[in-house]
């Protein structure tokens, strides 16, 4: 089978799986108790108005009525209004998701760079003093709670040292780019705009640190545990035997080959980043997706919420689609089986 | 002299605490000249090749000289290894499939030897590829360029890694038991591939192995090892017609013969011991039918049996044939005095 037949066939396998999250989140968000119209209308509403705005809203309809109307609106790019916001969900996503998507990107590309060598180097050096440090780091990487190592960072670099920005996307005296993806830097850069770039990249580096700490420690882990099988393999010892110097061996022979359970993890985290990373957009005021979804869920915002965990499951199996095409790039054994 | 090692020792760390698993190995290859290791597993045969390509786990100790023509490996750098190994000296290994990185085209896993150790383009690189893969036997050298060592068979792949190992036309080339994993008509073919390989080149090779009708096919020479120890050394026909060392014969004996019909194959009792507890004297004392009592008591030193023919057992240190020292005199341990 070829790449593009095995593409279109794994989108096609999406249609099922986001119809079951569609039915799942749909009846479950509507059969808890809780009842949208009297939160919109406050605790003193009048009990007409209140049954004015249910029946306004079609919850007095049976569910899988409701559940129709929903679908047929998704089938035309419509996620309904928000309740909360007064805004159709789509542009709140439009609004919300870019942000948390950069920052969600750029912490994984830190976790990359920093999280593959470390745990290439515990490997290597196992139980000398470098793998003893890796390995400590990366557990207290693990174990730190997210927030509490966002404030940390906020009190020493922001407070004390005053050399990074504390809260937002920009500063205050910088208006945002043209809106091309919605996340700053790229689009600052897609425009040539580098004062816009500068501000949009200092703002970054603290949440995303403090996004990428705990999944450092994981990537470490798990790379550390791949090499070490790998290292242990007989053309390892081949590739020395030829004459490699040890960058080349590990980087160029060892690597690829214990890359599959450390990409498949890279691509869970991911996942779990994008919907996960409500705690640093509170500690540094990002106006991310994460946020709004809690918002959505502390005031029974269904569309709000559908909205939501739809968009986070399409980009979870679409994460996972591009982990999978990346596993038949590196090793010619699978071959799009 | 081609390679020279003498008075070989390696200490591997265990637990803590250092383990002897060579004690004292000295031989020499000739150009042109196949010499033979045979033993059972664990006695050191591939610690013996690993110590000449220094391919050894960090905290190895290692003592002793080894000399590639006028170079003493055991004195060189890191750096300066990688432009000996798989350039002046290859190695081929047991199983083709796992010495195989998976992930790579055969292409280029030729390839890279030649890119780590020569100047030719990338083009030129390409061209000696095919060339290397059509003189070690390849049919359809220009696809098999490009396959994966998943899409070839055994014998295939361990034609591979020979010409990997062929590629910059090594001076010496050590095998470690390179057909046991092949069938036996498969076995055959590689054999006389090497054969065909060393005469063009010229070059030394070390074949280890423990199947002594691989040793009859190919090897000049011979040296029989035991826990660790050379215990007989010697051309490969003289020590298939007169072996000396009770090990050896053991060893021999085990072989099964064509028209001889016995109800029980030859087998030596016992095991190898380990280097956690070797025994005082001879290593082969407690499995040896012909054991005295100062086998347990002392280790026999290297004595001449033969023609050119050398063997570590006091059976004939007695007998007086002559006392011979392969390794320069002083062994401490070795005390034979009257």
């Amino acid at each position: 089978m070829d790449a593009i037949q095995y593409i279109s066939k794994r989108l096609l396998l999406m249609i099922p799986i986001l119809f079951g999250i569609s039915v799942l989140t749909f009846f479950i968000s509507h059969t808890i108790p809780g009842d949208p119209a009297r939160l919109i209308l406050g605790p003193k509403a009048d009990p007409v108005i209140i049954k004015e705005l249910q029946e306004k809203m079609g919850l007095n309809d049976p569910v899988y009525v409701q559940y129709g109307r929903y679908v047929s609106g998704i089938l035309q790019g419509d996620l309904g209004n928000s309740t909360y916001t007064q805004q159709a969900v789509v542009n709140d996503l439009k609004r919300y998701f870019p942000a948390t998507l950069e920052l969600t990107l750029f912490s994984m590309i830190i976790t990359v760079l920093v999280g593959i060598p470390f745990g290439i180097i515990s490997a290597n050096k196992k139980d000398k003093i470098p793998d003893q440090i890796t390995r400590f780091a990366a557990l207290i990487g693990v174990a730190m709670p997210a927030f509490w190592l966002g404030i940390i960072l906020l009190l020493f670099f922001y407070l004390q040292l005053g050399v990074l920005p504390g809260a937002g996307r920009l500063d205050t005296w910088v208006s945002p780019p043209a809106h091309i993806t919605g996340m700053y830097t790229i689009d600052a850069l897609l425009t040539g705009n580098w004062p816009v770039f500068q501000s949009a990249f200092i703002h970054l580096i603290l949440p995303g640190i403090t996004q990428a700490a705990v999944t450092i420690g994981m990537i470490t882990r798990m790379t550390r545990s791949s090499m070490l099988e790998v290292l242990r393999s007989d053309y390892v010892r081949t590739a020395y035997a030829k004459g490699g110097s040890q960058n080349r061996v590990l980087y160029g022979h060892a690597l690829q080959n214990g890359m599959m359970p450390i990409l498949t993890l890279i691509g869970m985290t991911f996942g779990h980043s994008l919907g996960g990373s409500v705690l640093v957009e509170s500690v540094f005021s990002w106006p991310g997706l994460g946020k709004y979804a809690v918002n959505a869920i502390t005031y029974l915002d269904f569309p709000a919420v559908m909205g939501v965990t739809l968009l986070i499951a399409v980009l979870f199996i679409f994460v996972n689609l591009i982990i999978d095409i990346f596993y038949q790039v590196i090793d010619p054994r699978l071959k799009y089986e | 002299m081609l390679l020279n090692v003498e008075n070989l020792s390696l200490s591997l760390k265990k637990d803590g605490s250092y383990l002897k698993i060579l004690d004292d190995v000295s031989f020499q290859v000739e150009k042109g000249e196949t010499l033979g290791i045979v033993g059972e597993s664990g006695c050191g045969k591939s610690m013996t090749a690993l110590s000449i390509m220094r391919l050894l786990p960090d905290k190895a100790k290692l003592e002793g000289k080894v000399n590639l023509e006028k170079k003493e490996i055991t004195a060189l750098s890191k750096k300066q290894l990688e432009k000996i190994r798989g350039n002046q000296i290859s190695m081929i290994f047991q199983d083709p499939l796992t010495s195989l990185n998976p992930l790579h085209s055969v292409g280029k896993q030729i390839g890279e030897a030649l890119y780590l150790h020569t100047e030719l383009s990338k083009i030129e690189r390409k061209q000696r590829v095919v060339h290397l893969l059509k003189e070690v036997g390849l049919p359809r050298a220009d696809e098999i360029v490009n396959e994966y060592p998943h899409q070839l068979s055994g014998g295939m792949r361990q034609r591979v890694m020979i010409a990997i190992a062929m590629a910059c036309n090594p001076r010496l080339l050590i095998c470690d038991e390179p057909t046991t994993a092949l069938d036996v008509t498969v076995q055959a073919q590689i054999l006389d591939l090497m054969n065909k390989l060393k005469q063009m080149n010229d070059m030394g090779i070390i074949m280890i192995t423990h199947d002594l009708g691989v040793v009859a096919e190919v090897c000049d020479r011979v040296i029989v090892m035991y826990a660790g120890k050379v215990v007989e050394q010697g051309m490969a026909e003289e020590l298939f017609a007169n072996p000396k060392h009770p090990y050896t014969i053991g060893l021999m004996q085990s072989i099964p013969k064509l028209g001889e019909r016995k109800n029980q194959l030859g087998s030596i009792p016992g095991t190898v011991p380990s280097p956690k507890n070797m025994p005082l004297g001879c290593r082969f004392a407690d499995r040896c039918n012909k054991a005295m009592d100062i086998c347990r008591g002392k280790q026999p030193s290297t004595v001449e049996v033969g023609p050119n023919h050398t063997a570590a057992c006091w059976l004939y240190e007695e007998k007086g044939v002559g006392r011979y020292d392969a390794s320069r005199g002083e062994r401490s341990e070795a005390t034979f005095h009257h």
